[in-house]
């Protein structure tokens, strides 16, 4: 079981919408002091912002470069990575080229983080590889490349991808990457039993926007534990269950599908909905 | 002490005379307010052997230690005896009256005894009057409110029964507000044994707080978590409590045409999202309510307020109705004449299965339309089969031959989700201490909507845990008699610095859980004595051997037996539901 105050150290309190102002922002620092979050995520026009609303704290400034589709040239990435930095910000979460990954384009994907890593100077990057996107081959692939890269952390998602994290996939990062690379869970945590399967499965950091209303419930955790970490079906917990072919291409929907199709679990999910 | 007034007001009908008590800094830590210390007062003042509609039954109505203070703090508790059940119980409601009535300084009332005459009681400023209310008998509840107002202060609040209560329905309901009720348990019925028709308040004292600039501060946090929780930020803001018809429905357990099944093909037509579209011209809000679930709506005939989800849902699918103008005029109704409508609507399913199966007498068939608001009043009349169906639907279908088609425990009728289809909410209906009731334990939290995670509602493992863990949590807010859609989006650790701010006691979320068990354990000691057992901790035999055969709760029944024993080896009860010594002693009941 963990406590509340190592909790609160693992979460980077996220606000990226597109449609969120300085008056989100400032809210966003208020509680992140209050509650001792680990750092506010904040979209790079907000850096400067949120470094002096967070002035004298012990909360970090972390911003995303190449956000969200990580589709922007490296120089772009950098010179966003770089302007954070000098901004106040101490952590970039980068987002991955992600279809120059699945082209296999794999020196163009080590080449664009290395360059985002020199940009960080002092500060850590993290690399989003939007996880919902690729297969298991090419994560562990992509996790290999952002180690060599130099990155410090790999992370799940930019929760506007097809679907979050799945504690799945943070097995695969953590094997991957070994003890000493950062795991980042992100994209659709909402409340402590995810946040708990998350690091089970082996992450080190936690982003997101619900860890004050996660925060509310989690009081209840140290009441009947057992009760509420009874194992799931396991097909509510798997990125292939989540799998919509409106929102992923059709060989990854096909990729999953044929997954769910072979799962020692199939029996089980059968018969729980017979 | 700070938050409590301090005092409270006991009247006794009999005679007429009224005293002031002050229950003790050691009964307000350990019962809190609300339903924990009017549970306790209770006990000392009546026995199991007390019959709900005597003289010697007292009614009591109570703030607690917030009320007036911070979000939600406008609502009062009303304990008793349940004439309908024959628990011990509490019925909660909401509106302004409770934050009104503390602000005559008084915590709360008990009244015992019975008036010779019908009567209304004035509390305000300068004290107690005890008025007369012969020309009040018989009015609807909008009439009677208005009229003490006129006869009072035109900002007194009121709460009252109608003609349900006062005929002795014995599922009325008492009235606030206009169209807040304290709705559950027949309340009504033992405020109308007692002759009494209403009581209005109108006080101006303000709450002692204890840490102004420190409530200040938790104030605004607790408007952020409202705001930040999907639920109370978003979906009951918008919809209001009857956007869960078409959540319900989609998991196969809306309860249609009596339980016989878990899902309704018109449900749309009775939605949250069809009242915004059809009905719906403002929301309402209770006293320092930011979530303003409240719905005022108007039909071609009327306007008023509602219905909320349970409401829409007992004149909607349990009766097998698409209307949505009808099940709105019959909620009208209801609140006019004082009556619980889960135990309305679910008493006219009843009597509709009955006559499907070929044992009541009056014709009675499914989605009736016509009928349905005329029947309504039967019943709070007390006329034809209105006088039958009055009795609640237990007594109707033990009458009749067939108790298994009464969807009720321990006497009251169920409210709007079909047991089969979460396994936790089963053994929460089947273990209430006042019956067939969702917020004993509301874990359709966690079992549907993810609050504050979601469980495999189809499992029985770990439930018996949840169960008395929630039950323990709502007994709490119950006692800080505030609305427990905040037990949504707060935490115990919020619930005690609210506290802490009012009151300057300091409790851990482990001794408010204590508090918690205190209550539920001291009301579960009250029904045994008065004769209740595991026999009683009992769903009707449909929910244990009828599967439902369609929709996504098909072939589920509930696993009663796998959860029970491990509930009262939890709760620290003996297998037959009985609290042991020690468990009393832990608990200093």
């Amino acid at each position: 079981m963990i406590e509340k105050e190592q909790l609160v150290k693992m979460i980077d309190h996220t606000e990226l919408n597109s449609h969120s102002g300085e008056k989100k922002i400032s809210n966003l620092c208020d509680e992140a002091r209050k509650f001792g979050f680990f750092s506010v995520c904040v979209n790079s026009c907000y850096t400067r912002f949120a470094a002096e609303k967070l002035f004298g704290s012990d909360v970090l400034v972390c911003t995303v470069a190449g956000f969200p589709l990580g589709a922007c040239t490296t120089a772009t990435k950098a010179f966003e990575a770089g302007k954070s930095v000098e901004e106040g910000a101490m952590e970039i979460d980068m987002v991955m080229n992600v279809g120059a990954l699945r082209d296999k384009r794999y020196s163009y994907v080590k080449e664009d983080i290395a360059e985002v890593v020199k940009a960080c100077g002092p500060a850590l990057l993290k690399v989003i590889l939007e996880t919902c996107y690729l297969t298991d081959e090419e994560i562990v692939e992509a996790c290999k490349i952002c180690v060599d890269a130099g990155a410090q952390f790999v992370k799940t998602s930019t929760g506007f991808g097809a679907f979050g994290a799945f504690p799945d996939h943070i097995r695969l990062m953590r094997k991957t990457v070994g003890p000493h690379i950062g795991v980042k869970a992100s994209g659709g945590i909402k409340n402590f039993k995810e946040v708990w399967r998350l690091i089970q499965a082996g992450a080190s950091r936690i982003g997101m926007s619900a860890g004050v209303t996660m925060l509310e419930g989690f009081t209840l955790f140290k009441y009947a534990p057992q009760a509420w970490l009874e194992p799931e079906i396991p097909c509510h917990v798997c990125p292939s269950r989540h799998a919509s072919l409106g929102k992923l291409p059709k060989a990854l929907y096909t990729y999953y599908k044929q997954k769910c199709s072979s799962c020692p679990h199939k029996d089980e999910y059968n018969k729980f909905y017979d | 002490m700070k938050g409590w007034m301090g005092k409270i007001l006991k009247i006794d009908l009999n005679s007429g005379t009224s005293e002031t008590l002050d229950v003790g800094d050691d009964l307000r830590k350990k019962y809190l307010g609300g339903r924990g210390l009017g549970v306790k007062l209770y006990t000392q003042l009546c026995t199991p052997s007390t019959k709900p509609m005597s003289p010697e039954n007292a009614l009591i109505f109570l703030t607690g230690p917030l009320t007036g203070t911070v979000q939600t703090s406008g609502r009062y508790q009303v304990i008793s005896r349940s004439p309908l059940t024959g628990t011990i119980c509490d019925s909660s409601s909401g509106g302004n009256f409770g934050a009104v009535l503390k602000k005559t300084g008084f915590d709360g009332i008990i009244v015992t005894g019975k008036a010779s005459k019908p009567v209304y009681l004035w509390l305000n400023d300068s004290g107690i009057e005890i008025r007369e209310a012969g020309s009040l008998w018989g009015m609807k509840t909008h009439e009677t409110q208005e009229k003490i107002k006129e006869q009072t202060h035109n900002k007194a609040s009121v709460a009252c029964i109608g003609p349900a209560g006062e005929n002795g329905v014995l599922y009325a309901a008492i009235m606030n507000d206009n169209d807040r009720a304290a709705g559950r348990g027949g309340m009504g019925a033992v405020m109308g044994s007692k002759n009494l028709k209403a009581i209005a308040a109108f006080g101006t004292r303000e709450v002692d707080v204890h840490d102004p600039e420190g409530l200040k501060q938790t104030y605004a946090l607790v408007n952020k978590l409202i705001d930040k929780n999907p639920v109370t930020g978003k979906s009951l803001q918008v919809l209001g409590t009857s956007v869960l018809v078409n959540v319900i429905n989609a998991h196969g357990m809306f309860p249609t045409e009596n339980f016989k099944r878990g899902v309704f093909n018109d449900a749309e037509g009775i939605s949250g999202e069809k009242i915004a579209e059809m009905i719906l011209h403002g929301r309402s809000a209770c006293y320092k309510c930011p979530i303003a679930c409240g719905r005022s709506t108007r039909t071609s005939k009327k306007e008023g307020e509602g219905p909320e989800y349970e409401t829409v849902w007992a004149f909607g699918a349990q009766i097998g109705n698409n209307d949505l103008q009808v099940a709105t005029e019959a909620n009208y109704a209801c609140n006019e004449l004082g009556l619980d409508t889960i135990s309305t609507g679910n008493t006219i399913g009843c009597a509709m299965e009955l006559w499907e199966k070929g044992v009541f007498p009056e014709s009675l068939d499914w989605g009736e339309t016509q009928r349905v608001v005329g029947l309504v009043e039967d019943i709070a009349y007390g006329r034809g089969i209105g006088k039958e169906l009055a009795l609640g639907s237990k007594r109707l279908a033990e009458k009749y031959g067939k108790p298994g088609l009464a969807m009720q425990v321990k006497g009251m009728e169920l409210p709007a989700y079909d047991p089969r289809g979460a396994q936790a909410q089963a053994l929460a209906f089947a273990t209430s201490n006042r019956g067939g009731c969702h917020m004993r334990a509301y874990l359709i939290g966690p079992e549907i909507l993810g609050q504050p995670v979601l469980m495999d509602r189809f499992s029985t493992a770990g439930k018996a845990e949840l169960v008395s863990l929630f039950q323990d949590i709502s007994a709490v807010v119950d006692s800080l008699s505030l609305c427990r859609f905040l037990q949504i989006a707060l935490g115990l650790d919020t619930f005690g610095l609210m506290l802490k701010n009012v009151t300057g006691i300091e409790l851990t979320d482990e001794e408010l859980m204590q508090i918690g068990k205190r209550i539920y354990t001291l009301e579960r000691d009250f029904n045994v004595k008065a004769g209740f057992c595991r026999q009683d901790d009992m769903l009707p035999p449909r929910f244990l051997t009828e599967e439902l055969d369609e929709g996504p709760s098909r072939n589920r029944v509930v696993k009663l037996d796998e959860m029970l024993d491990r509930y009262y080896a939890l709760r620290g009860w003996d297998n037959q539901g009985n609290p042991l010594e020690e468990t009393l002693t832990e608990l200093e009941i």
